[in-house]
């Protein structure tokens, strides 16, 4: 198990990459670092390696500090997000460069690289200079080189990032699966939701150097506990109303900005909302709302179509609402056309409600499943 | 097979009617400098000049019987070799301190630098005084340290040629990506291993280019050999000067004397022409 204890990481006087981190990597866990570009990420793993000293704070490992001990003793393995490749040596050698650290005999290290090689599908480059590879293609030696020997945390910083989107999906079910047989400790860094989801048995979201939240993918995707987590897990991205909350003859609605509209709180809801009166945010993800071309029953909130973009599966169609803008899935064969107007299944019970960034309620459970 | 024939245009004709300018230019002397070691004495200073003569070793049995020019030549490699040695061994170390962990913070690469910014001249003497003195300790007759000693040489050259060579491999340096060493010292090797296996290999074109340098430096130098030495430790530079006798100057042992000289310089560069050109590092990370 490797622990963060309060780690603080400043890089000259102004810039705080890592500020008061604590984090716990579990054995066998897959943990997955996750946000926005400058949030941290790579000074985390960084720091976990030692190959960046922390300013302040203490990292763990089994319960005894590792800061002092050099990258070297540590027995991990990190594939850097720049590659990092030695480029005045072969494919070959490049793999073969931890194996070698480790005095392994050469058919032992003959068979781990084509080993390797192969289930990376780079068997055909091992005699080339990493400088006449392709961009995928260093990428994979450099995930490669990182997964080649048994290590007791694998630190991969964006592994599969720059991979064309098929062999993308092929190696994030290769890694996971590597995780799973081989009971290996990793802390994967990525800034695609989609993998982040995919591939974390817990998922850490960091901001400006400060953890947002740790959680299941479970967790952070259905009970985000602020704004910013909910708009950055998950595909499409939540939307966000701003409303009004308005009293009338005893009950509680919310007024969407820039609309007339009221949409009901259900008592229950009214209840756990403390009779506050100042704004709400609503956020809604695709998946929790469907649009209707009429007004029924259950599509009572019209809206103005904006955009709809096609992903193949379904599609995703952008509606005005007031002075915001909701996405929401539908399928492949709806496809309205840009100012039609269509109607909404808004209802405040089923999406989250945010008060000043933070998450005062969460539907028990997705309409759509 | 179709060839795609080039049409002589305006442009290209002066451009390469440039470039003979310049190469007849830059490769006259040197040709001018080879027909004359060959010529023999009554040819050499011949107006109009005669291209067409019989060539004769005559000039060269001189510079080097008479001359003693296989000594100077000795002396010339001795040195140029040593301070190269010692400039490469100390400025590599340096300039990867300075590149890494910017020791110093600038200051001390600066001082560096500001040593070059003095003429050779001005500290010509007191080195002179000093090599003078040293020379007459124990210290200095071990280390072959004095006048007209080798090490005299040898030290200097190290002193003039080490800023320049830190300030050239410090960009070697830094264009080799901290990363590497960060995933080579993960995959299990030592800082001293590291640098060994990665980061030297990768700088070898950087050293390579500044090794050149500092050897031309050497060979050609002239000013410190001349007032530094006389007979024993002479090098090439002066000893060409040694023709400019009473008698007036021997123009024909002085060009083949210059051709010896200037050859080896030749070989090297066209040697280690391969290690020149930069782009060892291309491909190591993301561009």
């Amino acid at each position: 198990m490797i622990e963060l204890r309060n780690v603080t990481k400043r890089f000259g006087l102004t810039t705080l990459a890592v500020r008061n981190l604590s984090l716990e990597i579990r054995d066998q866990e897959l943990l997955v670092i996750y946000g926005p570009a400058g949030a941290g990420k790579t000074t985390t793993l960084r720091l976990i390696a030692g190959v960046t000293k922390p300013t302040t704070g203490d990292i763990l490992q089994d319960d005894e500090s590792i800061v002092d001990v050099a990258p070297e003793n540590r027995n991990m393995a990190m594939a850097f997000e720049n590659y990092a490749l030695y480029s005045h040596i072969r494919v070959y050698d490049n793999l073969a460069f931890p194996l070698r650290a480790r005095g392994l005999s050469k058919q032992e290290i003959d068979q781990q690289v084509h080993r390797i090689a192969h289930m990376l599908q780079i068997d055909e480059l091992l005699d080339r200079r990493p400088g006449f590879l392709s961009g995928g293609q260093r990428q994979r030696v450099a995930l490669g080189r990182a997964i080649i020997r048994p290590a007791s945390i694998y630190l991969l910083d964006e592994p599969i990032g720059h991979l064309d989107a098929k062999l993308r999906n092929r190696m994030r079910g290769e890694l996971k699966a590597m995780a799973d047989e081989q009971h290996s400790t990793m802390a994967l860094v990525t800034t695609s939701s989609r993998e982040a989801l995919a591939l974390g048995d817990r998922i850490v979201i960091l901001r400006s150097g400060v953890i947002e939240q740790i959680g299941t993918p479970e967790e952070v995707y259905r009970q985000p506990q602020n704004a910013f987590v909910a708009a950055f897990v998950g595909e499409p991205p939540m939307s966000f109303l701003d409303t009004e909350p308005i009293q009338e003859e005893g009950h509680l609605y919310l007024r969407p900005q820039g609309t007339v509209l009221q949409l009901p709180v259900s008592p229950q809801l009214a209840q756990s909302l403390d009779g506050d009166t100042t704004r709400y945010r609503l956020g809604v993800r695709a998946s929790e709302i469907t649009v209707s071309s009429q007004q029924d029953e259950e599509h009572q909130t019209p809206g103005e179509v904006y955009v709809v973009e096609h992903l193949g599966y379904c599609n995703v169609v952008s509606v005005k609402v007031g002075d915001g803008l909701l996405r929401a899935l539908v399928g492949s064969n709806v496809r309205p056309s840009p100012k039609e107007n269509v109607w909404l299944s808004l209802d405040c019970d089923h999406v989250h409600l945010f008060h000043n960034g933070k998450a005062v309620f969460h539907p028990s459970r997705l309409r759509n499943g | 097979m179709y060839q795609q024939q080039k049409r002589a245009t305006p442009f290209g004709v002066l451009r390469y009617g440039l470039v003979l300018v310049v190469l007849l230019w830059t490769t006259f002397p040197i040709a001018w400098m080879i027909i004359t070691s060959f010529k023999p004495a009554d040819d050499v200073m011949r107006m109009p000049p005669v291209f067409v003569f019989k060539p004769t070793f005559d000039n060269y049995v001189y510079a080097i019987e008479k001359a003693n020019f296989a000594l100077f030549i000795r002396n010339t490699v001795f040195v140029a070799v040593a301070s190269t040695v010692l400039v490469i061994a100390l400025g590599t170390l340096a300039a990867y301190s300075f590149a890494r962990y910017n020791t110093g913070e600038g200051h001390i690469l600066f001082f560096i630098l500001t040593t070059k910014m003095f003429p050779a001249i001005a500290v010509v003497l007191p080195y002179f005084i000093i090599f003078r003195e040293i020379g007459k300790t124990s210290v200095g007759q071990a280390l072959a340290v004095g006048l007209d000693r080798p090490g005299a040489l040898i030290i200097s050259y190290t002193m003039f040629n080490l800023p320049f060579a830190i300030w050239l491999l410090v960009s070697f340096f830094q264009d080799i990506s901290r990363e590497l060493e960060d995933s080579a010292r993960l995959d299990g090797y030592s800082r001293l291993q590291v640098l060994a296996k990665v980061v030297f290999p990768l700088a070898t074109p950087g050293i390579a280019v500044t090794a050149v340098f500092c050897l031309i430096f050497s060979w050609n130098e002239f000013l410190f050999a001349y007032i530094l030495t006389r007979d024993a430790a002479r090098t090439i530079t002066v000893g060409v000067e040694s023709f400019f006798t009473l008698r007036g100057i021997l123009w024909g042992p002085v060009a083949a004397a210059a051709t010896i000289s200037v050859l080896p310089m030749i070989i090297f560069v066209l040697l280690l022409q391969r290690y020149m050109v930069r782009g060892l590092t291309f491909g190591a990370v993301r561009g």
